[in-house]
């Protein structure tokens, strides 16, 4: 792909209804450097644009000069099936890559809604976490290194392309999740996995009750699935099978050899009984895609965070059958997603927090009919954590160049209930 | 600054008597780890108990302007732990409890002075246990673990101690404490936990770490896979994995290492093979003989010489003991030898081990290597008389050039043990300017003052003692007793 001749019009960069004053499309890292330190110069901000995914639903920033829209940086730069390692430039797509890794029967085991426009920086900016988590590791775990941009337009690297490698700080660690406000991910390196021999969804349809009952859930963890998702049946009617009638949909996948697969079948069997619908390989990828893309909807979404592993967790929110059909819980991740439709987010925020979630990202949806802008604080900041952020985040950009990146803007800080250090 | 005894009663009120250790021989035995050329005495060593005292301390030093640098156990391999700059030598052994084990949702948050092995046998009456092993587990702690993002033989599949670390109680440079990550994968600030691990104590105190815990594997075969030619060991190395298998394990010795441990523990090694692998595979019962049976066919097809499964555990366990003494192998032989930590892309090792012998051989110098093969992780070992002025040169020389040779096949200076102080004079080599300042710039934000263990990682401070390190001949720490716990 060749950048645009004529440059990509700004409302297409639009965040929550604030466009840009300008749009670049640059080709290569030196271009990309240059417009930062020509946006330095001028006093422009800057937010980084990938497929724009996460963005779409993002808060408007305070000031927004220049997106810089890095879908032209799209190549595939090393692939070495045989060293199981990838080095990709960030605006390629998670959907190009699976292809390129697919060949060679390798992927990069991360997920993130929109697969076809989501690119690889955006992806790790937004620290997106697919329902394998617990098997495969967040983007900072699959992170080997990084080329960067910092915001002056000086071009930096950290790490490499090696498995193993503790040379300097990982600050390729430090930006996954950091939403472009350090700086400009350009090119990473990531560790591969093989893809399963077989990959098998087994879906059960489970009632209130059943959900709730701990004893049910308790073996779970231990058969090692490599996903355990719950919806609520408002989400279910969404994904690519037969329309639910119970409350909840139970979601176990299993990734391995045949004979794992099929004693962990039989082990799931005994436990839960028939399954009500099954679907193997590609349409059990195709169900992994379509449980990322869910996260994507319109409205309100309130994001939580949980040691929590078993469907039981959700105890709490069975008693809000209107709030529970808008429930997303991969529990191998320990992430839940609620989508409250009108709901007083407020509400389910207190019960949660009693069952060990924590709210660590709220999106108010058109008109906030869940009163999600007045929640006030998610997290309760820990002042030392705000020095030290305003400390790293003045170390990399002193002109605060980089407009976006909630938790490194000071004055854009999420928000929260009050934190537990230990339970 | 100027240790007044009203000073060192003030810090004796804090930590009581045995908590501070200010006599020659106490500061003596503390001035270094593992890497045994570069010393530097501290002033005083420290032994808290708790996060609050790690505060009190590190306030207390922050404001009197005196260097702190970490230690757990001190096996660091890179001079990591070593006080170069004198100051405060804060060591964690006394911070060593469990605080709170959780089997259900399988995580530990554990005092760093923790030792490796300990919570793995604490975890172990729940089916559990702590993945990341370097060969130091029996004494090496989980703070310094963390702090080295230590690697292991078994962290090709199960990854590096960062993928296990879910939250970090940290003291910062000026004594505040706080909490990054926890508990939950998604806790508030882990982006800020997860560069701690690696930071080798330049970037706070770690006081408290929330690991995961893992199920034990149901079951585990060892095999070991002998070759004429070390570099066919390295290329079913490589073909092992791009057939889509990722093993437990997979660790080479070359014949050199094998017949160092062979002198030492007669385990019958196999002393007519170039190399030996051992590869583990492990997991659940059922999915293991078609592993062992497709890797027995990868690495036949690549010229291995014979394939052995271990029949039993006692059989596995010798197997491990070999691989696991080889340091202290090296250790015993009165030799002194320079040991790097190198990194390649795995199909890259074939031609950087035939690099290893060619380099040494130019100069006359033995050499011999072990290694992660299966993580390109290599530790070559160029042996020489310490006595002769000019080997050792050649040595360090030798020793450069095949870390120079790491990087342009595109691997890194070091796998798993760190820079510390050793391998500073390489990091200009791998990383340009640019990437040091804005790696610098970091540091200053987390350490304005730079008193958290100065003068490590990162260029720019007062060279150390040596260019490149060695390790002492005739050493008598635990690595060169054979009864001792590096079996
Ligand atoms: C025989 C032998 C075998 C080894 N095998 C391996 C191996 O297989 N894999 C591997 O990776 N390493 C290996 N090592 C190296 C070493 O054991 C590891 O680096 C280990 O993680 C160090 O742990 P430690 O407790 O000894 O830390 P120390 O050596 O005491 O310290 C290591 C570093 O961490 C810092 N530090 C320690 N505690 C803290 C804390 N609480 N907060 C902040 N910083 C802290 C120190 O300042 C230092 O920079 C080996 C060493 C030996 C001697």
């Amino acid at each position: 792909m060749s950048p645009e001749p004529a440059p990509p019009e700004p409302a297409r960069y639009a965040i929550a209804g604030v466009e840009p004053s300008s749009v670049r499309r640059p080709a290569t890292r030196e271009e990309v450097a240059g417009i930062l330190r020509d946006a330095a110069r001028d006093g422009l901000t800057v937010v980084p644009w990938g497929g724009g995914v996460s963005l779409a639903r993002g808060r408007a920033p305070r000031r927004y000069g220049l997106a810089l829209d890095l879908t032209a940086l799209d190549r595939v730069v090393e692939y070495s099936p045989e060293d199981m390692t990838v080095t990709a430039e960030c605006g390629v797509t998670l959907g190009a890559l699976r292809e390129a890794l697919a060949a060679h029967g390798q992927e990069t085991a991360l997920e993130g809604a929109r697969a076809e426009r989501a690119t690889l920086g955006g992806l790790l900016a937004a620290n997106a976490s697919g329902p394998r988590r617990l098997r495969f590791g967040a983007p900072r775990d699959r992170i080997l290194g990084a080329h960067f941009a910092l915001a002056d337009g000086t071009l930096a690297r950290s790490g490499g392309r090696v498995v193993k490698n503790v040379a300097g700080y990982a600050i390729h660690r430090l930006l996954c999740g950091s939403r472009g406000g350090l700086g400009v991910l350009l090119e990473v390196s990531l560790k591969l996995a093989p893809a399963p021999a077989r990959r098998v969804a087994l879906l059960f349809g489970t009632g209130a009750r059943a959900l709730g009952d701990a004893t049910r859930w308790a073996a779970l963890p231990r058969l090692e699935p490599a996903l355990l998702t719950i919806v609520g049946q408002g989400l279910a009617g969404t994904l690519p099978v037969a329309s639910p009638t119970d409350p909840f949909t139970v979601i176990v996948g299993l990734e391995d050899d045949e004979p794992r697969v099929d004693q962990q079948i039989s082990a799931l069997e005994r436990l839960l009984g028939e399954p009500d619908a099954r679907l193997e390989d590609d349409s059990a990828t195709a169900l992994w895609q379509a449980l990322a893309d869910l996260e994507d909807r319109d409205g309100a979404r309130l994001t939580f965070t949980s040691p929590a592993n078993t469907p039981a967790a959700l105890a709490p929110l069975i008693e809000r059958p209107g709030v529970s059909a808008g429930a997303l819980f991969h529990a191998a991740a320990g992430r839940l997603h609620i989508f409250p439709g009108a709901t007083a987010a407020r509400d389910l925020i207190e019960p949660l927090a009693t069952g060990g979630f924590r709210l660590i990202e709220a999106v108010a949806g058109d008109g906030d009919p869940a009163g999600v802008a007045s929640l006030g604080p998610l997290i309760a900041p820990q002042a030392a954590v705000l020095d030290l952020r305003a400390r790293i985040r003045a170390a990399l950009d002193p002109a605060g160049v980089m407009a976006y990146g909630p938790r490194w803007q000071r004055d854009d800080l999420p928000e929260g209930a009050p934190r537990a250090c230990r339970t | 600054m100027d240790w007044t005894p009203d000073i060192l009663a003030e810090l004796r009120a804090l930590l009581g008597d045995d908590g501070v250790l200010d006599s020659g021989a106490a500061r003596f035995a503390y001035e270094a780890d593992a890497l045994t050329l570069e010393r530097g005495l501290p002033d005083v060593v420290v032994l808290p108990r708790s996060t609050d005292e790690v505060a009190a301390l590190v306030r207390w030093a922050h404001a009197s302007g005196v260097p702190v640098t970490p230690r757990g156990a001190g096996t660091g391999l890179a001079g990591g732990a070593t006080p170069h700059r004198g100051g405060m030598l804060l060591v964690t052994s006394r911070m060593d409890q469990v605080l709170a084990l959780d089997p259900e949702r399988m995580f530990a948050w554990v005092q760093p002075g923790l030792v490796n092995a300990r919570l793995s046998e604490l975890a172990a009456p729940h089916g559990l246990h702590f993945a990341p092993d370097p060969s130091s587990q029996p004494v090496s702690t989980i703070g310094g673990n963390v702090a080295a993002n230590a690697g292991g033989p078994h962290c090709l599949k199960h990854g590096v101690t960062a993928n296990h670390v879910l939250g970090l109680v940290v003291v910062l440079h000026d004594g505040s404490v706080v909490t990054l990550g926890g508990e939950a994968p998604d806790a508030p600030d882990a982006e800020l936990a997860s560069v701690l691990a690696g930071s080798e104590g330049t970037l706070g105190i770690l006081c408290e770490i929330c690991v995961r815990l893992v199920p034990r594997p149901e079951a585990v075969h060892t095999m070991s896979v002998d070759f004429a030619r070390i570099e066919d060991a390295c290329r079913a190395v490589s073909a092992v994995i791009a057939a889509g298998i990722v093993p437990a394990a997979m660790e080479l010795m070359d014949r050199r290492t094998m017949e160092l441990v062979e002198a030492w523990l007669h385990l019958g090694l196999p002393l007519d093979a170039a190399a030996a692998l051992i590869v583990e595979v492990d997991g659940p019962a059922v999915s293991l003989p078609a592993q062992v049976e497709r890797i027995t066919a990868i690495t036949r097809e690549h010229g291995a010489r014979s394939v052995r499964v271990a029949s039993d555990a006692a059989e596995r366990a010798a197997l491990w003991r070999g691989r696991k003494s080889s340091f202290g192998a090296y250790g015993r032989t009165g030799l002194a030898f320079t040991q790097m930590d190198g990194t390649v892309p795995r199909s890259r090792l074939a031609e950087v081990v035939s690099a290893v012998y060619a380099l040494a051989e130019a100069r006359g110098l033995a050499a011999g290597t072990l290694m992660h093969a299966g993580d390109g992780n290599l530790h070559p070992h160029i042996l020489f008389d310490p006595d002769d002025e000019e080997q050792h040169r050649a040595a360090l020389e030798v020793s450069q050039e095949i870390l120079r040779v790491c990087i342009r096949l595109g691997g890194t200076i070091s796998g798993e043990h760190g820079i510390g102080l050793e391998k500073i004079p390489m990091m200009g080599e791998i990383y340009a300017p640019a990437d040091l300042e804005t790696m610098s710039r970091l540091r200053r934000a987390f350490d304005p003052g730079g008193l958290l263990n100065p003068g490590k990682i990162l260029p720019g401070g007062p060279p150390p003692t040596h260019a490149r390190a060695a390790a002492q001949p005739g050493n008598t720490d635990a690595r060169n007793d054979p009864e001792g716990p590096w079996k």
